[in-house]
């Protein structure tokens, strides 16, 4: 190493020069200009938080990757935001009460990740995203999302790139009437999450209490539903509870909706993605380009967030990577 | 590499091989599933193979760099062991055992020690393992303190030496502990070769990765069948 300790930097964040920050900035102004477009209105939120504000609204893979210390003035924890969401829930919930719903908004912040799960590495992300506030759920406010992503990724002029679409809730409609232990839910999850059909294959059969045979063919097949939006139709056929069939058509719903905008081609779905299963309570959602292994936007909804800041109502919200969409932009697909 | 990147996204699936004992077994099963890339075998030092017709890329690499590769997408598809997932701990579908690589993961000791030992009954101990991580979760989960040694080879050796007591090491006929007077004294997990495969690839080409997840499962399943019957 040549740099003296004294002027290098920690790990995990990094200077961005004027030919990527050029990059950086034509992402922002597309996204913001669709944003915008949409009737989205941007907020911006302080870089510092209470870590029990906080945690009020982060799921638990974020929990352990926040950055705290000591606020020497007060001896109270506070940490830097690893995420954008909780903070918007909570102003619109302290804040914004008077606000006629639904409420619209959006950001563009630098949020810190401490500490990735996988490869053990801190990453400071450039987030933009907006969050679509609503008295109650409904498949046009998950869909306006989604069409916003589609347009905004088009406008750049990235091509391939697919949004796939899947539904914590359905999993959760099924896994509730199980009769297994919690202990076994979770591995059956996953399990699922892996897509691994042996190993749920074997949890089945070793379970404490026998799964019934419909559910058991459905939890089978979850790992191969993915692809072209007729898995919906065929999970539909492994079941008859009213709950399961009804996030289908909540599902089905939604996709009708892209599908009429003439964007069915950009989308696809999972009906085995599990990602966030604690956090989102519904329909979830991510990006992915082609050769980029990581995912370039994601989101999904989350009903109970703001109930739990204070404030009763339905929400849905997503964010681009921005990094993740320049160096996808970059190998000029 | 621009030949390479010429053909279109949609087309052409990458799939990672491992060198060694796996290559061969993996190479029976894909043929099975009407896949064939036997060109592999006769040239060890090409490390891409093409098979045009198919939209298939092969390449052969070590098999720890496997699910480096898929992870971020250099491949869409790998073949790894599940003792080299765990170890790793990537962020990847594993959507087929491929039921080939057959073994166990095990901790062994000495002979003249095993007569004596208890597992239950262990507090703290020394082990030599090419696995730290899947070693440490397995004694922690345990409540054992678990001094590790990690070493890249021969494993057996480190008991025979005093480096340590014990070794968690893959066995698969045991025939190699037996040579060093070694014995199995705890099951840790066992052990197959899985096909993994890249978030992003499963998402973007979803009718060529079930395709295939499809036909090597029936390939899989033939595989298995005289045995059993």
């Amino acid at each position: 190493m040549i740099n003296s300790p004294t002027i290098s930097l920690p790990q995990g964040v990094r200077d961005i020069l004027p030919e990527e920050s050029k990059k950086i900035g034509k992402v922002e102004s597309g996204i913001l200009a669709i944003f915008e477009k949409y009737g989205f209105k941007k907020v911006i939120t302080p870089l510092l938080e209470y870590v029990e504000v906080l945690s009020l609204g982060m799921g638990e893979n974020l929990k352990d990757r926040v950055l705290k210390f000591i606020d020497p003035s007060t001896g109270r924890v506070v940490a830097i935001r690893p995420d954008i969401t909780p903070q918007i829930a909570r102003v619109v919930a302290t804040r914004m009460r008077d606000y006629p719903l639904p409420l619209k908004l959006c950001y563009n912040e630098n949020v810190l990740r401490y500490q990735e799960p996988r490869d053990g590495k801190s990453r400071e992300v450039l987030q933009i995203g907006a969050e679509y506030i609503s008295a109650k759920a409904s498949p046009e406010a998950d869909a306006e999302m989604i069409i916003m992503g589609i347009e905004a990724l088009r406008s750049m002029g990235l091509k391939n790139f697919k949004i796939d679409i899947g539904d914590v809730g359905f999993l959760r409609s099924i896994l509730e009437k199980l009769p297994v232990s919690e202990q076994e839910k979770d591995l059956i999850k996953e399990a699922i999450a892996i897509k691994d059909t042996s190993g749920l294959e074997e949890i089945l059969n070793n379970s404490t209490k026998q799964v019934d045979k419909a559910d058991r063919g459905l939890l089978l097949n979850l790992t191969t539903f993915y692809g072209e939006e007729e898995v919906i139709k065929k999970a539909a056929t492994f079941t008859k509870d009213k709950a399961t069939q009804g996030n289908l058509d909540y599902l089905q719903n939604v996709v009708n909706i892209i599908t009429e905008k003439g964007l069915k081609d950009s989308v696809t779905i999972d009906l085995g993605e599990v990602r966030g299963f604690d956090y989102y309570t519904g329909i979830i959602f991510e990006g992915f380009a082609s050769g980029i292994g990581k995912p370039i936007l994601g989101g999904g909804r989350y009903d109970t967030l703001l109930e739990r800041y204070g404030y009763p109502c339905a929400a849905t919200g997503f964010a681009f990577d921005v990094e993740n969409i320049v160096a996808a932009l970059d190998r000029n697909y | 590499m621009s030949n390479l990147k010429k053909k279109s996204w949609d087309d052409t699936l990458t799939i990672a091989l491992p060198k060694g004992r796996i290559l061969k077994e993996a190479l029976t099963l894909f043929r099975a599933a009407d896949v064939d890339f036997s060109e592999i075998l006769q040239d060890d030092r090409k490390l891409i193979f093409e098979n045009i017709a198919e939209g298939l890329r092969f390449m052969v690499i070590r098999s720890q760099d496997v699910p480096t590769y898929v992870e971020y997408g250099a491949a869409d598809l790998g073949i790894a062991g599940k003792d080299v997932l765990m170890e790793q701990g990537k962020d990847l579908y594993e959507p087929l055992d491929l039921g080939i690589g057959v073994c166990r993961m095990m901790v062994a000791e000495p002979k003249e020690l095993g007569e004596l030992d208890n597992p239950k009954h262990w507090t703290h101990i020394r082990v030599a393992t090419k696995y730290p991580n899947i070693t440490l979760k397995h004694f922690l989960n345990k409540g054992i303190q678990v001094e590790i040694i990690k070493l890249y080879g021969s494993i057996e050796l480190a008991p025979l030496l005093g480096l340590s007591e014990r070794i968690v090491d893959l066995v698969q006929t045991g025939e190699t502990l037996r040579k060093n007077g070694l014995v199995e004294v705890e099951h840790v997990m066992n052990i197959t070769s899985k096909l993994v495969c890249n978030r992003a690839s499963l998402k973007t080409k979803p009718k060529r990765v079930k395709d295939l997840v499809d036909r090597l499962s029936k390939a899989v399943a033939q595989a298995k069948e005289p045995t059993q019957g």
